[in-house]
């Protein structure tokens, strides 16, 4: 009997305290990750599964010799993030980011994509 | 209304509604997460719940019984990085003759502190004391013992992919372990008539994160199910090294081939256990296990360490 109130009493707690919002997790991303594209991207986009603090969240976008080549400010709306970049010659970029999702989960990561024929 | 359902349903007010503040995360390093493993811990403090975990297996006797065993466990963080975890096993063994012993083993608890977590490496480092309460289970059946069990234990986990980009795909493997020394509280058991040896208790896990290889190796355009899956093999072993006077020193347990499917919220485990030699079992059993996230599930209330929770959001550097 006992085990069955404490039972019940964890799955009610679970039931009345309600779920929230967890890790924002990069769902997917333009420029795909790991991707050639022929033709030069003119921003970034990452796409999360969760919806993302502006404030907390923020991206880089660097070429094979580390210098920066985004340009402007993160655009954050919702669950996406995106950054302008500069006019990029064919070669490998790597894409830094970390975000905080709306309940303070931080995450981060990085990826490459490379331009080019 | 009964009077108990009318206590569990005030129970459960008073919890969610006294606990707040803000959340922090289960086991991340980094880029990289290390999933809850079933057969070993994984090198985090953290809010989770294993409940239940189940396994299946036939016993090394002559000739095998069938066990069936059930078992829960929560975590739960004390201040960031120092955790508790409370876990029960109950245990169902059935003889080739029909007799079946059932009832509790001894009371778990494990002490956890985070020595490291190296976000560049993605390395994480834990240190632990499981404590094997005595007479906390079902003595009389023989599943649980008169006395205490103390194993302090090393626990690590280390993602590769600080590796050079060269290696590609191979970024996306993991390893995760832990070692311990187990210590039983007396030398002697009266009611075996046996020595009670001390162990050395120790476990690993290779795992290759499909959601790791997506999400910062290549996106292939898998269907998203598969995007979920980490493949893993556990390996939990144990060698009597010390008191076991006039018995073998055999190493026993189990090598555990399966596969882990990570959601937002929860995990479901389930592998096969291949007992390493005669001794550790006869044939393959199976281990089960959902596992949920509780410092995702509720970030402002039960997710959050007692004392100390996470101060106001910070912004990483790179």
């Amino acid at each position: 009997m006992r085990i069955l109130t404490l039972a019940t009493t964890a799955l009610l707690t679970l039931m009345t305290a309600g779920f929230a919002h967890a890790h924002a997790f990069l769902d997917h991303a333009e420029p795909r990750v790991g991707s050639k594209v022929a033709a030069a991207p003119t921003e970034v986009v990452l796409f999360y599964s969760q919806n993302l603090e502006a404030a907390f969240s923020s991206i880089e976008v660097s070429d094979a010799n580390g210098a920066r080549v985004d340009q402007g400010k993160p655009r954050i709306s919702a669950s996406t993030m995106r950054v302008g970049v500069k006019a990029l010659p064919p070669g490998t970029y790597r894409v830094r980011w970390q975000v905080l999702s709306v309940d303070t989960h931080t995450t981060e990561g990085n990826f490459s994509f490379t331009v080019g024929p | 209304m009964s009077r108990p359902l009318l206590h569990t349903i005030a129970l459960a007010g008073v919890i969610a509604a006294t606990c707040s503040s803000h959340a922090l995360a289960h086991c991340f390093v980094g880029a990289r997460f290390l999933p809850a493993t079933l057969a070993t811990d994984d090198p985090c403090v953290a809010d989770e719940l294993s409940l239940p975990t189940v396994g299946w297996s036939k016993t090394g006797d002559f000739p095998p019984a069938s066990e069936l065993d059930i078992s829960g466990e929560i975590s739960k963080r004390i201040t960031e990085n120092f955790g508790v975890s409370i876990g029960q096993n109950w245990t169902s063994i059935r003889q080739a003759d029909g007799t079946l012993t059932q009832g509790f083993n001894n009371f778990e608890t494990t002490f956890q502190y985070q020595i490291l977590k190296d976000r560049e490496h993605e390395l994480a480092i834990l240190s632990g004391l499981i404590v094997d309460w005595g007479r906390t289970g079902s003595t009389g059946s023989g599943l649980a013992t008169n006395y205490s069990l103390v194993t302090p234990t090393l626990y690590f986990g280390k993602g590769f992919g600080d590796l050079p980009s060269s290696f590609s795909w191979f970024r996306a493997f993991a390893v995760t372990g832990q070692v311990g020394y187990q210590i039983p509280t007396t030398s002697f058991d009266f009611t075996q008539n046996a020595f009670v040896p001390q162990q050395l208790v120790y476990g690993a896990s290779l795992q290759y994160s499909m959601p790791y290889l997506k999400s910062e190796i290549i996106d292939l355009g898998l269907p998203d199910f598969i995007n979920h899956l980490i493949p893993i093999v556990e390996l939990s072993l144990s060698t009597p090294v010390a008191n076991n006077f006039g018995n073998p020193y055999t190493t026993t347990g189990t090598v555990n081939p399966g596969v882990i499917w990570v959601g937002s919220y929860f995990q479901v485990g389930l592998e096969a256990m291949i007992p390493v030699n005669r001794a550790s079992g006869t044939g393959v059993g199976v281990l089960g296990q959902l596992h949920l996230y509780l410092d995702d599930m509720f970030p402002s209330t039960i997710g959050q360490p007692l004392f100390g929770g996470t101060s106001s959001p910070r912004k990483l550097t790179f």
